[in-house]
């Protein structure tokens, strides 16, 4: 039974170029979590808002998931920024601006949403996106 | 370089923090509790900015999101009515067919999202290692090359200069989008304000349609005098 769970522990940790056995590569991951851990970690925060966006029926909820989605996007371009620092890149900032735009962006879309949920409940009287089908035929 | 010592606790404690409050956010039945665990895992990944060195980030992610979006979030969630759900008379999750496919689609996602980040990651070690050095010289190096710099309040760590360059470069090398960011700003708060109107508001503004206009005021009359009010 727990052999099937193997293949996720392999992928989360993946092999230290350095070290001699499976468990040693895992123990340097965990001691020293470097690029990879940040992206996997921004990967399971994307994954979780899309699971919400797909699953839920509260509007509030699924505009809350498309907040996760976009900050896993955030977590994304600080751990790439901070890679090309160290390796000397001339434009690691870019990734650091990058996500102030994505900020901004999300703060907008917030607004609007949200202005755009209430002028449906004052309509529609429902949160529920399977009874908002107006376009539905 | 990666992260040792404090920091790799640190780290661990806040991305399985970051994972687990979005687990809940996807899984509380009150959207209140889901808005208040949004704002612990933004918080976590605001922690997890710090870590990689971007501290002025973590601190606009704290203002502009925990401050500014999720207040509207909450406010908006006390506005529409939601005492349906947290009686536990509604089902929160659609169908089960919709639950299923969607979660299947999801489980593949993350294996393929795993696996590729794993495939790329061990290239690159190998490829860092034939160069680079082992992480407690790279830790030297790092302060070596921050010894230049004042120190901070507590006495153990250097205020970097990175801040200055974020704002530096965004002025810069980022000015257009900047701009067209002020603009999109200017936009959603004229489009929210417009969206949020009520009918009697709208009344006011002179801005409604002659046959709703005529509807409505077969049962609100007040509402053709606030419409001749504006006309004068």
């Amino acid at each position: 039974m727990l052999n099937c769970f193997y293949p996720i522990f392999i992928l989360l940790f993946q092999e230290g170029a350095g070290s001699a056995t499976r468990w040693d590569a895992i123990t340097e991951g965990v001691r020293h979590p470097d690029l990879s851990k940040f992206l996997v970690v921004g990967a399971l925060l994307f994954i979780i808002g899309v699971a919400g966006v797909l699953t839920r029926r509260n509007i509030i909820v699924i505009f809350m998931s498309i907040e996760l989605i976009l900050n896993a996007a955030n977590l994304n371009f600080i751990a790439m920024s901070r890679y090309l620092r160290e390796t000397g890149n001339v434009n690691a900032l870019a990734g650091q601006i990058f996500t102030v735009f994505v900020i901004v962006v999300a703060a907008a879309e917030a607004a609007i949403g949200l202005g755009i949920v209430i002028a449906l409940y004052r309509n529609k009287e429902t949160i529920w996106v399977d009874e908002i089908d107006l376009l539905k035929w | 370089m990666p992260l040792s010592g404090y920091e790799s606790v640190f780290f661990w404690i806040f991305a399985i923090g970051a994972i687990f409050a979005a687990l809940l956010t996807v899984m509380a039945r009150n959207a209140v509790h889901s808005a208040l665990f949004l704002i612990s895992s933004l918080v976590s990944v605001a922690a997890l900015f710090v870590l990689s060195g971007a501290e002025f980030i973590a601190g606009v992610q704290i203002l502009v999101y925990v401050g500014g979006v999720m207040v509207l979030f909450l406010f908006v969630i006390m506005l529409v009515n939601v005492g349906a759900e947290e009686r536990g008379r509604d089902e929160i999750f659609n169908k089960q067919r919709q639950v299923t496919t969607s979660l299947v689609f999801c489980f593949v996602l993350v294996l393929g999202v795993l696996y590729a980040v794993n495939k790329g990651s061990s290239t690159l070690t190998k490829q860092n290692l034939a160069q680079e050095q082992s992480v407690e010289q790279q830790a030297e190096k790092q302060v070596a090359e921050n010894a230049g710099l004042k120190r901070s309040a507590t006495r153990t760590s250097r205020i970097t200069r990175d801040t200055e360059r974020v704002g530096g470069s965004l002025y810069r090398y980022a000015s257009l989008p900047f701009e067209i960011a002020s603009v999109l700003l200017l936009v959603a708060i004229i489009g929210s304000v417009m969206l949020a109107r009520t009918l009697r508001q709208e009344a006011s503004a002179d801005d409604l349609d002659p046959d709703v206009l005529k509807d409505e005021a077969a049962h609100d009359p007040e509402i053709m005098k606030l419409e001749a009010t504006s006309q004068e």
